[in-house]
């Protein structure tokens, strides 16, 4: 008999699984391969589509079949506890979930509210605090490997650490922050600050709780961006008198409009999806909560699987019509040095010349 | 130093900075001396802001529970009670040894897995020619844009299905399918900067795929595959979602699990806020072990994919 309560137990049958199913990914992108050849396909096209498969075939199983199902139930009641079975689908009821979303559920635009907000202040801090640290780290300072490890440290700190360190640091009483702040408050005659107990100042503590994080990944990035600029730029600019606010506006900022792109997307990203920390969080309950939270609240707790299915969808549409307009946008502001070809570098470069000089 | 700047020719990119700066003599250089002190006054604040919470938290997992909520708290507490650590360890009627046991060992078939998939899928997208390759990588790149939680209501009832609720397979075997885009689109980057020629030769030498691939290949992209794999490790090791959705017992529970069990049982009424700092600390032990050993790699590696792009 095998003891199915001990830890062997639980790791050996985990582990035996995860052993088959590797070697049968590993199997079925073989076969593929012979498969193609067979079909004609030369052997470039059939090594490269059966190398791909395992990303394919997880596409399919975790990506595609979520994806429809998740539509589908959208349009149910679907509760966790009935039984599913192909031939006995649950009933489909039209848009009512997404009606009763807009219309009724009093949770709902507080946490869409909540979750845009907290993105809207958010991102653009974050962007400007971030390429102000990369821009000091730049600025040919020593030992600029140490303070770019130092920078990113709050980026390793898993993010329930994080989350309860900074409800612990803003606790109104005794927390880091307000004793820190005591001095001032006292000044002003202004009571202690209950930050994440306070409904009004949710939002604010936890946009300043990001704002810890933007060091991390964010900074090293637009460093690195900052590092592609080419020298000579600045140089030219100098000759030419432009002042250190000329140069930033005229040099740095046109140069770095593609990092700060890819920045924005994967930030704006990531705001949307915010669920760790705000779970490790405790806040007054009309404060609303992020959606993220709602919708595994809505799954898991209330057992509405087609209520948060749809809840699912809006937020997808809400992505998607943002990350569009992101990128719509990028056209006007972000500036590729490859649309002025190599042949055309130099009049780029004059005219970044003139316009400096122009505001000198 | 000076006086090569001035009378030498300025012929590199060095050089001509300096002359230039030699233009202006008076006041330029006490000017950039002036900046430099508020650049790294300005520096060292912001390290300030990035260390002072850390020290937080270590400063109260060494605290008395009667002291924890002294005002004006102090900020080295005296006595520190080491203790907390080995209470903290067995807060639980599960010990600590079982939460970090079960944590590194999905971290560890998840990782693998990963790693091993992810840099098979990103080779092909880099260096074969087959038809859709594009198409496929524009799909696979925009699932990234896709909401954990849309899939998760379906994938929760496939996993269902299969009778692997309460197991560790939903959080490792989805693995083996090269999981996060993002790092099949860094390693994809890394493969495309290296010359053709290389696997040209070996061909000629008779090497198949396999061994091009195992042999001369991976070793070339290793910084980019030690990035992923402190990426993939620190992504696995603080997952959270999957846990909180397939996990029911106890005593499966990776440790971020464990710390909001005892954050909203055992601390829910009297917050006891030196443990959870203490269980904090050591959850992140070894990711900032594993970061510092491999920090180099690391940042050269999280930042090719951004900047080139």
């Amino acid at each position: 008999m095998i003891d199915t309560g001990s830890w062997v137990y639980d790791y050996s049958s985990t582990f035996s699984h995860w052993l088959i199913v590797g070697i049968a990914v590993i199997l079925v992108s073989f076969l593929i391969q012979r498969l193609l050849k067979k079909l004609g396909m030369n052997n470039e096209a059939s090594t490269g589509l059966a190398l791909i498969m395992p990303w394919f075939i997880g596409f399919l199983i975790f990506n595609v079949y979520p994806f429809v199902a998740s539509f589908y139930l959208s349009l149910t009641e679907y509760n966790l506890l009935s039984p599913l079975s192909f031939s006995n689908l649950p009933e489909l009821v039209g848009f009512k979930n997404y009606i009763y979303a807009f219309t009724e559920d009093p949770n709902f635009w507080p946490s869409i509210r909540l979750t845009l907000l907290y993105g809207l202040i958010s991102i653009p801090l974050g962007l400007a605090g971030a390429l102000g640290t990369a821009m000091l780290l730049n600025r040919e300072v020593k030992a600029v490997g140490v303070w770019r490890t130092l920078y990113y440290l709050p980026a390793v700190l898993p993010g329930a650490a994080t989350a309860l360190l900074w409800r612990w640091m803003f606790n109104p009483s005794n927390g880091l922050i307000n004793t820190l702040l005591s001095p001032v408050l006292k000044l002003f005659n202004i009571p202690n600050p209950a930050w994440f107990t306070n409904p009004d100042l949710v939002l604010p503590s936890f946009v300043i709780m990001g704002m810890w994080g933007i060091f991390g990944t964010t900074t090293v990035i637009l460093l690195a961006g900052l590092k592609n600029i080419p020298n000579d730029l600045y140089e030219s600019a100098t000759i030419d008198g432009a002042n250190q606010w000329r140069k930033f506006l005229n040099i740095t900022l046109p140069m770095m409009t593609p990092t700060l792109f890819y920045v924005l997307i994967t930030s704006l990203i990531g705001a949307l999806q915010y669920f760790t920390q705000a779970l490790f969080i405790t806040t007054p309950r009309e404060a609303g909560v992020f959606i993220n939270v709602y919708i595994w609240q809505q799954a898991f707790n209330q057992q509405k699987m087609g209520y948060a299915s749809a809840l699912a969808w809006i937020l997808l549409a809400i992505t998607l019509l943002l990350t569009l307009l992101v990128f719509r946008s990028s056209s006007m502001w972000v500036f590729y040095e490859s649309d002025v070809s190599s042949g055309k570098k130099k009049k780029s470069k004059a005219k970044i010349k003139s316009s400096a000089q122009g505001g000198a | 130093m000076s006086t090569e700047l001035i009378t030498g020719k300025p012929t590199t990119r060095e050089k001509v900075e300096h002359k230039v700066k030699v233009r202006k003599p008076m006041g330029r250089k006490r000017q950039k001396t002036i900046s430099d002190i508020i650049t790294y006054i300005l520096l060292a604040l912001g390290a300030a802001i990035v260390l002072v919470p850390f020290f937080w938290m270590i400063r109260t997992s060494l605290t008395l529970e009667s002291q924890l909520f002294d005002y004006p708290p102090k900020f080295i507490p005296s006595p520190l009670v080491f203790q907390n650590y080995v209470e903290a360890w067995n807060a639980l009627p599960v010990s600590f040894t079982r939460f970090t046991m079960n944590t590194l060992f999905v971290t560890i078939l998840a990782m693998s897995a990963e790693i091993f998939t992810c840099s098979l899928v990103a080779y092909g997208f880099a260096r074969f020619r087959f038809p859709g390759r594009n198409v496929l990588f524009m799909l696979m790149l925009s699932t990234m844009m896709l909401p954990g939680v849309v899939t998760l209501v379906p994938s929760f009832i496939l996993w269902r299905e299969l009778k692997l609720i309460d197991t560790y397979d939903p959080m490792t075997i989805g693995a083996w399918f090269a999981w996060g885009p993002s790092y099949v689109f860094l390693l994809r980057q890394f493969f495309m900067s290296l010359p053709k020629e290389i696997e040209e030769a070996a061909l000629l030498d008779g090497a198949n795929t396999i061994q091009i691939y195992a042999k001369i290949m991976l070793p070339l992209v290793k910084p980019a595959l030690l990035a992923i794999a402190v990426l993939s490790f620190i992504g696995n090791w603080n997952n959270f979602m999957g846990p909180l959705i397939y996990l029911n017992s106890g005593e499966k529970y990776p440790i971020i699990m464990a710390l909001k069990f005892f954050e909203q049982s055992l601390s829910k009424e009297a917050p006891k806020f030196h443990y959870m700092m203490a269980m904090a600390h050591m959850m992140s032990i070894p990711l900032l072990a594993l970061y510092f050993a491999m920090q180099r790699n690391f940042i050269e590696g999280i930042t090719a994919g951004a900047v080139k792009g």
